[in-house]
């Protein structure tokens, strides 16, 4: 026991020790300038300008409009609002799905989730709604309620080998520490504006991911089985995240470290 | 610290230190790998300059952050105070990583329609380093500025 | 290779010194990388030469190299001398290339 014990203090004194070092290792205002700066020449225009071209193709803003049975020009506040409940579903979707039913509507085949061509897509719609704020409700009907609860219950779950849970990383408590040099973000916070800036492309992959493959990447690294893309869990996880960050500006395709 | 989230936090840590596999050596290992444009500063400085002096000078602007989130994409710009006319312009702006494999990142040759003298681009570097923009003007003569950018371990994922 | 030119400010006149920004998707890689699957060192692949034509003059020529980042952005100014097209040539070192170009507009 005495042993465990003196194992622990030391683990904290280089772990402090590291924390301080990394204080002094984080960006100053004028490099964060640079890399915010860098969002004007965003490599994932390209896609998004691609993902335009296969959703007017595939579907068309007419199609979907009906299959969300909104008018045209409603499109983009309903679409600041995903995930949400669409009638002829009749549970709460992604905006991924919601194009994949699109997709059926017209009596293409269906893209999957996973695909090149769905990212594309969804950054594209998403982007309609650029400038908007995020407006998920919550509240809206019977569905949405469960789903936030749903996605609270999947966001504090302690799974895997390490019994983590999302909560455990980015929790009020331990939001702002540095986990290898980055600081800890407040999913919730303005700066971060989590659902309103995915899909986004990641620099350290030099790919546009989107917010429920972000999360996927994440449980990946935590020890966590993923969530499939497409289940009840992650939508609900989705429903859940994007509320906390509700409000936010949307700016698609986001930049991520 | 809270003992409840120091645990949670250090869990997190182990976790991520666990699957990715530490930055600082693989840069290591790579320093033994040999590209095919391998190139040291003095040699790609020779073939810039032919030789002739190199004058730091506030005349050229270099930004680059000071710390660097991910070394595989960099932001660098570089200026040149300059009339840009026909007889006095910035002929060249030469953009060099020193520590990498293959120094040189780009050589730009502009022309008095530029207008102004400025370039800008996202780099990888593959350790800390300093990054040196090199201004190569009309009159035959050669100015400099440098930066240090500290690249940084990453975060999880 | 996809690419794509942006023009900032959207609006401009004669005369106004405009920011032209060059993207592409390619891979650059820089000949070092090994394949995690294979482990074998995946060879360089990486755009060597960008010309920036105006009016099928030319604007700027870059030599580049594989320390670009990944899918490159290439950022220069053009002194807006009149209407024209803007033509941008791009090769990589295994020959493949690709032009692209863009109206320029000015205002008044």
């Amino acid at each position: 026991m005495r042993k465990l014990s003196m194992c622990t203090a030391l683990c904290s004194l280089v772990l402090c020790g590291m924390l301080n070092a990394e204080e002094s290792m984080s960006m100053n205002a004028a490099d964060k300038a640079m890399y915010a700066e860098m969002l004007e020449n965003n490599p994932a225009a390209m896609d998004v300008a691609e993902g335009e071209d296969m959703f007017n193709s595939l579907i068309g803003k007419d199609a979907y409009a009906k299959v969300l049975g909104v008018k045209v020009k409603d499109l983009p506040k309903t679409i600041a609002g995903f995930p949400r409940m669409v009638k002829v579903a009749g549970k709460v979707v992604t905006l991924s799905q919601s194009l994949q039913m699109a997709a059926a509507d017209r009596g293409h085949p269906v893209p999957k989730l996973e695909s090149n061509e769905m990212i594309k897509m969804t950054a594209h719609v998403k982007s309609l709604a650029n400038g908007l704020e995020t407006n998920i409700d919550v509240k809206a009907d019977k569905q949405m309620k469960e789903m936030a609860v749903l996605g609270q219950h999947v966001f504090e779950e302690r799974r895997g080998g390490r019994g983590l849970s999302c909560n455990s990383c980015h929790s009020p408590d331990i939001v702002g520490s540095r986990l290898r040099m980055q600081a800890l973000p407040d999913l919730g916070a303005k700066e971060t504006a989590s659902a309103a800036t995915w899909p986004a492309y990641r620099m350290t992959q030099s790919v546009m991911v989107t917010f429920d493959k972000r999360m996927q990447q994440c449980m990946k690294n935590a020890l966590l089985a993923e969530l499939p893309l497409g289940s009840k869990e992650m939508v609900a996880l989705e429903v859940y995240v994007t509320n906390k960050g509700k409000g936010n500006t949307m700016q698609i395709p986001g930049l991520k470290r | 610290m809270e003992r409840r989230s120091f645990l949670k936090g250090f869990g997190a840590v182990s976790a991520c230190a666990a699957l990715v596999p530490s930055i600082v050596s693989a840069a290591d290992e790579a320093k033994k790998v040999t590209g095919p444009n391998e190139m040291s500063v003095e040699s790609a400085l020779a073939a810039i300059t032919g030789g002739k002096p190199v004058t730091p000078s506030t005349k050229v602007s270099l930004s680059a952050p000071e710390i660097a989130e991910n070394g595989a994409v960099v932001p660098v710009k570089v200026s040149v105070e300059s009339p840009m006319s026909a007889n006095d312009h910035v002929k060249a702006i030469h953009v060099l990583a020193t520590k990498n494999n293959n120094v040189r990142c780009a050589n730009v040759y502009l022309t008095p329609a530029n207008g102004e003298a400025s370039f800008a681009t996202r780099i990888k570097l593959g350790t800390t380093q300093d990054v040196l923009a090199i201004a190569e003007l009309s009159n035959g003569t050669f100015l400099s500025a440098k930066q240090n950018v500290k690249v940084t371990i990453g975060g999880c994922g | 290779m996809k690419t794509l030119i942006k023009i900032k400010p959207k609006d401009y006149k004669v005369g106004d010194i405009v920011k032209v920004d060059f993207m592409a998707m390619h891979p650059m890689e820089s000949g070092m990388r090994k394949d995690k699957d294979t482990g074998q060192i995946v060879p360089a692949h990486y755009i060597n030469e960008v010309n920036f034509l105006f009016n099928d003059k030319m604007l700027t020529k870059m030599i580049t190299w594989e320390s670009l980042s990944v899918n490159p952005v290439l950022t220069i100014s053009l002194k807006v001398s009149g209407a024209g097209t803007l033509k941008v040539l791009a090769k990589d070192n295994k020959g493949d290339n690709v032009e692209s170009s863009v109206a320029i507009t000015p205002k008044g």
